[in-house]
């Protein structure tokens, strides 16, 4: 079996006295989707920013290619390969396509920014992700919330990380866009990223995931092989109904 | 077109950035296609601007056509000529549950409509495809533990009330055996049988244009074919069903221990790029699906053999040792074994049938004012 890419070993993080996360063990091995799954307040999202760099953990490591890292910072986890994209987009409204995807880091030619490179890459990046945006030239104002999304998940891959974290991805998306969005998971799979899929819509997570894992009262309270698990199990560890611990043969 | 189409409605500026053409020449061309009655144009905006909204015209209405899957889901949207004017897909759950799937599938028919400037008024039927035999005159699922979730389901009743729209169920393989023998790689044969290994096995067969459909919607159902006596139990009770050697969960087992967790796509994918043990496992899989598919020729002896569903997109890989068990078990003809031809449509193939179905219905309804 492939070793993980990313791993957490009893990780916990605390807020003044309130403990997010609490001894969390995490495992995330090459092209594999894993979903962590919770009710509010279970954690879902600090793990998503200590998985993201924002918040350095309390106590427990964290292994990039089972070597120790410490994430000083956002730029810090990029730079090992794991780009995440926030629930908040952090997208600027008046730019176009191109002008948010290369915010901070323009290719320059010359003098000058080479925005036939740039032009290039993002329609590169968009049918990668089999994008319907109109034209990269539009402002981001302009687009639906799921092409936004879509935006922001582009500019995460331009690095060409190993693992991207999504935040509660289909929150506040119609159906249509929430099917745009687990069809592009699949494509990211298939491209060989891994992808850690944080959200609370069990049902979504099921369609797309390989592994499950639960969060409760920021604990892991059950981890399930995707196509073993039913929904009833994952209610049942979500909220508590009865203790599981089942899967994670590996 | 294309990109008018696989958009579904787009601005005249938009359509110039994506087709490079000059937006003097999107105009002429536009002007142009909606003369021939082939586009339509209505006044929008966009970013506060004036624009031209493009959309294919739309005579007569709107037909939908659904797909459910075991593991995703299939909605395309046409006019009344068949013109495609969206197309989507959607992961679905495993096991997943009549009532929310039903309901996912009518919200994404609304908003697809919605997306290509359509009203709710517009639609005139909905042809569906679930993977289990289904009473076709009822339109409820009429086998028990073939589909967790959806046994007995009431399909017909539960989408007319959410859409309101007349309503045409029937098994999915039957639906793209439809398709392939009406406008794909049957067309023109007679009879066409069509296999569809996917998740599961199903098959259909269509003689002298309509499909056979049976007592209860189970003719062709080749997944649940003996071919060994004492083998393992299948999800259906009974004992070396076809599907319990070729079935997903069953090919993805085997390679479990040395390749790990994959899907069907990674197998096929992996065998391409000359991975033994995935062409291992898909060889096998070819040589099962071939006595099955020999068993029904010599029953059928249907004129051609389309092979659809997702390890249909192995190609050869898959389809030249089904070729071969087939031939040396059919019996000889003068002309010769039948053919046996991938599907033209591939993963829509049961979307497209589902489409004609949906044709079918608002016809019978008399929505297309030409009562039958």
């Amino acid at each position: 079996m492939t070793s993980p890419v990313l791993e957490l070993s009893r990780v916990s993080k605390s807020f003044g006295a309130a403990r997010a996360l609490i001894d969390v063990d995490l495992a995330v091995h090459p092209r594999e989707v894993v979903a962590v799954v919770g009710d509010n307040g279970a954690g879902k999202s600090t793990l998503a920013g200590v998985l993201a760099g924002v918040y350095p953990p309390d106590a427990g490591e964290m292994r990039v290619d089972g070597e120790p890292v410490r994430f000083a910072d956002p730029g810090a986890a990029r730079a090992r390969g794991i780009a995440t994209v926030f629930q908040e987009l952090a997208l600027c409204d008046n730019l176009d396509v191109v002008e948010n995807l290369f915010l901070g880091h323009e290719p320059v030619r010359g003098a000058l920014l080479d925005e036939i490179a740039m032009e290039r890459r993002a329609w590169e990046l968009l049918d990668q992700l089999g994008a319907s945006v109109p034209s990269v030239r539009v402002p981001v104002a302009a687009l639906t919330g799921g092409q936004r999304r879509t935006v922001a998940i582009a500019r995460g891959l331009l690095g060409d990380p190993r693992v991207v974290v999504l935040d509660e991805p289909t929150a506040s998306l119609g159906i249509r866009q929430t099917a745009e969005l687990l069809n592009l998971v699949e494509r990211l799979r298939e491209r060989g990223h891994s992808v850690v899929f944080v959200s609370h819509a069990t049902s979504d997570v099921q369609a797309v995931a390989d592994r499950i894992v639960v969060l409760r009262l920021g604990r892991v309270n059950g981890e399930f092989e995707a196509d073993a698990a039913t929904s009833e199990d994952l209610l049942a560890a979500m909220t508590g109904a009865r203790p599981v611990r089942r899967g994670g043969g590996r | 077109m294309g990109a008018v189409q696989q958009r579904g409605s787009l601005t005249q500026v938009e359509l110039a950035g994506i087709t490079g053409l000059s937006p003097a020449s999107v105009s002429n061309i536009v002007k142009e296609l909606v003369e021939a009655g082939v586009l339509s144009t209505a006044p929008s905006t966009r970013s506060g601007r004036r624009a031209q909204l493009v959309t294919l015209a739309r005579n007569l209405g709107l037909v939908a056509g659904v797909h459910i899957g075991t593991r995703s889901m299939r909605v395309a949207l046409a006019d009344a000529s068949l013109q495609v004017v969206g197309e989507q897909r959607m992961p679905l759950a495993p096991d997943h549950r009549a009532d929310a799937g039903l309901e996912r599938a009518a919200m994404l028919v609304e908003e697809m409509i919605a997306a290509v400037d359509g009203s709710p008024g517009e639609l005139l039927g909905v042809g569906i495809g679930v993977p289990a035999p289904v009473d076709v005159r009822t339109g409820e699922v009429s086998t028990a533990g073939l589909l967790r979730g959806w046994d007995g389901a009431d399909v017909a009743a539960t989408l007319t009330d959410l859409l309101a729209v007349p309503v045409r169920v029937d098994n999915d393989a039957n639906l793209g055996a439809l398709a392939e023998a009406r406008h794909g790689a049957g067309a023109g044969h007679d009879p066409v049988a069509y296999v569809r290994v996917s998740h599961g096995v199903g098959g259909g067969i269509v003689l002298g244009g309509s499909l056979l459909h049976g007592r209860g919607g189970a003719a062709g159902e080749i997944g649940h074919v003996t071919i060994d006596e004492n083998g393992p139990v299948c999800r259906c009770g009974n004992r070396g069903c076809l599907e319990t050697f070729v079935g997903a969960p069953v090919l993805l087992h085997m390679l479990a221990a040395s390749h790990g967790h994959l899907t069907l796509r990674d197998v096929i994918m992996r065998a391409r790029d000359g991975d033994a043990g995935s062409r291992r496992v898909l060889f096998d899989a070819g040589q099962h699906l071939g006595v099955a598919a020999a068993n029904l020729c010599n029953i059928v002896d249907p004129e051609i053999v389309v092979i659809g569903g997702q390890l249909a997109e192995a190609g050869e890989l898959l389809l030249g040792p089904l070729r071969t068990a087939l031939e040396q078990r059919t019996v000889p003809s003068v002309s010769g074994p039948p053919q046996v031809v991938a599907s033209q449509f591939g993963a829509s193939a049961e979307v497209r049938g589902a489409l004609a179905a949906a044709l079918d219905a608002a016809r019978s309804a008399g929505a297309l004012g030409v009562g039958s």
